[in-house]
């Protein structure tokens, strides 16, 4: 779905002062149906990159293909942009319309969709996010998590085979999370590609490969189990773990042996050394 | 010494129309002077309408608000009731205005009609509590970071030197090292200069850092108040209002549930490595 050659980036390549690139030389390659959790702190290029995915932004240096296209070549943009949907951080910014199923139709119009067609695209998109019976809503009348899905939905009218959450969840309350990190899921398992940047490690714990950045460049790419098992390395970013595997690091360190690979509280209850602890049966060292 | 009281404080919106909505509902509270209270509840719940109340910005349909004793309703009082409950709103960076941090956190002491001195005084004092150093006092606050801008804007309220420091949600949007940033600068403003502190949150993993005591809200009425373990092991109460618990209270209380020896509630890592690790040291010395 996406490669990338050698590909970096700066934001004012003729100044006479240029700040330092923003993305690094990065090699990259995504699988069709994949779903990808990007991880890094503000700054590490995260955005950047997830720009690059959909031509909004194109490489200084290098290359990056989408579906085999390049991103460079301007004959290819409507195309990617069409593959590729973005959904972003603050849902306020991103409702065009007065009513929620015109809100999801903006996209596939602009696509020239015949009016028929349309109809069938809104109601399956509305339907797969759970919003059906929101159509004919103000979208200022919904919470973030609903206006989020609208943002998908509308997206998804564009039948794109990915989609890129620029931290979808960061202005939503706990529920309004869980609303748009379903949505995700569900639409991965319909074959969508997601590529998910998140500051929640919780989150990309539900990925199926996660990548960190940190100063423009990939430093960390594996899956979740990979990356969080790396306690030490992801405490020193600043970033963090899971908070199950952040626990059983710390029992770890005190001599018992517990698998360095948990991610959920479930995870956790099964380990072996946990049931032995809770019946008073664990030693240290063991 | 009690510094927020509220006596059957009822807030309703749209008094009398189709529209009419009860967003308080007889509240009783009373918060102590240097108390550090997190303020929590799904979005709809009241807490943005009750914060309001406790610097005069709205005024209570029925009952009454006293900031140090003094009533919201005299209008007499208004004027240092609102130098008293400094109020940091959601998002405040989006109200950084002047040209230079500088003269963005001198604001309000100029506008108290304070002299130049104490102004300089003041704004230095404030800088320095929020950890930015002098290198960013001349800079736009657009050049800050994410992290740099939100201190920059609370900055700007404790220049007022208000008695209590309300903020709605000060680690939305941020990235964790930001978040830790902000939140460890609270912790110190509140023992550094004995502010009363309230938070409001939609994260528990934050408001557990920080609070001793903890409201929790629920269609305008406070339904739980109390120690952050108190609140924490009711974990069902919790989730039924669709709250969701710190990730390790969430998993001891699992833990609780096979071996009742545990503690529910705790909901700090090394406060949870600690108790399964007395859990583990009992069985060896069987």
């Amino acid at each position: 779905m996406f490669k990338s050659q050698n590909l970096s980036f700066e934001y004012a390549p003729h100044d006479s002062n240029p700040p330092p690139l923003t993305l690094k030389n990065i090699n990259i390659s995504i699988q069709t149906g994949e779903f990808v959790a990007i991880l890094g702190h503000n700054g590490s290029g995260k955005s950047t990159l997830a720009r690059h995915l959909n031509a909004l932004l194109t490489p200084t240096e290098g290359t990056l293909w989408v579906n085999g296209l390049d991103t460079k070549d301007p004959a290819s943009t409507w195309g990617i942009r069409q593959s590729t949907g973005m959904v972003f951080q603050n849902p306020d910014n991103q409702i065009v319309a007065t009513i929620v199923e015109e809100d999801v139709a903006f996209g596939a119009e602009n696509l020239g969709v015949p009016p028929e067609e349309i109809r069938r695209r809104v109601d399956d998109s509305l339907a797969k996010v759970g919003m059906l019976a929101y159509a004919s809503h103000q979208p200022h009348q919904l919470s973030g998590g609903q206006k989020q899905r609208i943002a998908i939905a509308g997206v998804l009218a564009m039948r794109p085979s990915c989609i890129v959450f620029d931290e979808p969840t960061a202005m939503l309350d706990p529920s309004g999370r869980k609303e748009v990190l379903s949505a995700a899921a569900n639409l991965n398992k319909e074959g969508i590609t997601i590529i998910l940047i998140t500051h929640f490690m919780e989150e990309a714990a539900v990925a199926n490969r996660v990548l960190v950045m940190e100063d423009g460049e990939i430093i960390l790419d594996g899956t979740p189990r990979e990356v969080f098992s790396q306690v030490d390395k992801m405490q020193a970013l600043g970033l963090g773990v899971p908070q199950p595997t952040a626990l059983a690091h710390k029992l770890r360190q005190a001599g018992f042996n517990i698998s360095p690979t948990i991610l959920t509280i479930d995870e956790f209850m099964q380990d072996e050394t946990v049931k032995k602890i809770l019946k008073g049966q664990a030693n240290a060292n063991n | 010494m009690q510094i927020i009281e509220t006596k059957n404080l009822t807030h309703i919106y749209n008094k009398g129309s189709v529209f009419e909505k009860i967003a308080l509902d007889d509240i009783n509270l009373s918060i102590n002077a240097g108390e550090i209270v997190a303020l929590i509840g799904h979005t709809g719940s009241g807490k943005s309408t009750l914060i309001q109340h406790f610097n005069g910005l709205l005024m209570p349909t029925l009952g009454d608000v006293f900031i140090a004793g003094d009533s919201t309703g005299d209008k007499t009082k208004l004027k240092s009731i609102r130098q008293k409950a400094g109020l940091v709103f959601q998002y405040p960076e989006h109200q950084l205005f002047e040209p230079t941090v500088y003269a963005d956190v001198a604001f309000g002491p100029t506008k108290m009609g304070l002299g130049q001195d104490e102004i300089d005084t003041r704004t230095r004092e404030a800088l320095k509590l929020v950890g930015l150093t002098e290198d960013c006092f001349e800079k736009s606050p657009f050049e800050l970071s994410g992290g740099q801008k939100r201190r920059a804007a609370i900055a700007g309220v404790l220049a007022m030197r208000p008695e209590v420091l309300i903020l709605d949600e000060p680690a939305a949007g941020l990235d964790p090292r930001g978040k830790d940033e902000i939140l460890s600068q609270i912790q110190k403003m509140h023992t550094e200069l004995g502010i009363t502190v309230i938070l409001v949150s939609h994260s528990m993993d934050d408001a557990a850092k920080l609070a001793q005591r903890i409201l929790v809200m629920e269609r305008g009425r406070i339904t739980i108040d109390g120690s952050p373990t108190e609140v924490f092991s009711q974990g069902e109460v919790l989730q039924a209002i669709g709250l969701d618990l710190p990730q390790i209270s969430k998993l001891m209380n699992r833990l609780a549930q096979e071996n009742p020896a545990i503690q529910k509630g705790v909901f700090s890592l090394d406060a949870a490595a600690a108790e399964l690790l007395t859990l583990a040291r009992k069985g060896a010395e069987k």
